[in-house]
């Protein structure tokens, strides 16, 4: 994955009229005509969005310039969906750890081993 | 709590059977966080833990692997945020974590919830938020995310 990859993603995704285009494509691809009719802005406008989600990786437009339709691209959001569910085991495992542990320090017969006061 | 992986940002919710300054203890005292952090195969030295609980303090430590110990991964973050028993929110700016990319700041917000209030004394609920988004979104991001990200769910399914 390039350096800068993913913050380029989460920063396309980060504006509502994007996540309005992708949730369009995500049902079928689409010109830029048809993308920029639910949104009351300008086609420069819209193109401008989508050079930021082409650029992000996020959808891909075809070369044909008169007829040029985008369309979902999925697989960068699979890459920022899957880092995030790494953090979820992480979490979930080292949750069933701290549950151990408490279990542990508070039983009577463990002789409550209080770590030193800090101050 | 139901939050799909589709969200960007993570919550995990978990009660444990403890009272909350126990819970709040075993995050903030070092002793007790090298204990038990780390995935299974990790343990945290205690000599590597440095924490000073506070809003612009520190929380430090590596998380070392047992078969490998040259396998290492350092945690190094700021608290922003601190309420003794109820909340801790820090910030890490990633370096060389894998799939990430560097500078990222990663934002954890943990919240201790008393259950006492629900019938359950003794008990803690811990909400885990945990944030990937380069801080300067981080503010308007959260707002309909979840709503553009369902319908695309199937999809990524697929």
């Amino acid at each position: 994955m390039a350096t800068d990859r993913l913050s380029e993603i989460f920063a396309a995704l980060a504006d509502p009229t994007r996540r309005a285009i992708l949730a369009r494509l995500s049902e079928s691809d689409a010109t830029v005509n048809e993308l920029a009719e639910p949104f009351p802005i300008s086609l420069p406008a819209i193109s401008r969005h989508l050079k930021v989600l082409e650029r992000a990786g996020l959808i891909t437009r075809s070369r044909s310039a008169q007829w040029r339709s985008s369309s979902l691209n999925a697989e960068p959001l699979r890459e920022a969906t899957a880092w995030m569910e790494r953090y979820r085991v992480f979490w979930d495992t080292n949750l069933d750890r701290l549950d151990a542990h408490l279990r542990r320090i508070q039983q009577p017969a463990a002789n409550n081993q209080e770590p030193s006061e800090r101050t | 709590m139901d939050e799909t992986a589709a969200t960007t940002e993570l919550v995990i919710t978990r009660d444990f059977d403890a009272p909350r300054e126990v819970v709040y203890r075993a995050f903030t005292d070092p002793d007790q966080l090298a204990a038990w952090f780390g995935p299974v195969g990790f343990t945290v030295p205690r000599a590597t833990v440095d924490i000073d609980v506070r809003a612009g303090g520190h929380q430090r430590f590596t998380m070392v692997n047992d078969d490998d110990p040259s396998i290492t991964s350092p945690v190094n973050s700021t608290f922003t945020e601190v309420i003794e028993n109820e909340l801790l929110v820090g910030t890490e700016t990633m370096q060389g974590f894998p799939g990430l990319p560097d500078g990222t700041v990663m934002t954890a917000r943990i919240e201790f919830h008393d259950l006492a209030a629900e019938g359950q004394p003794g008990k803690t609920r811990l909400v885990l938020r945990q944030g990937p988004f380069p801080e300067a979104i981080e503010g308007g991001a959260r707002e309909g995310w979840g709503s553009s990200f369902s319908k695309l769910d199937a999809l990524l399914a697929s």
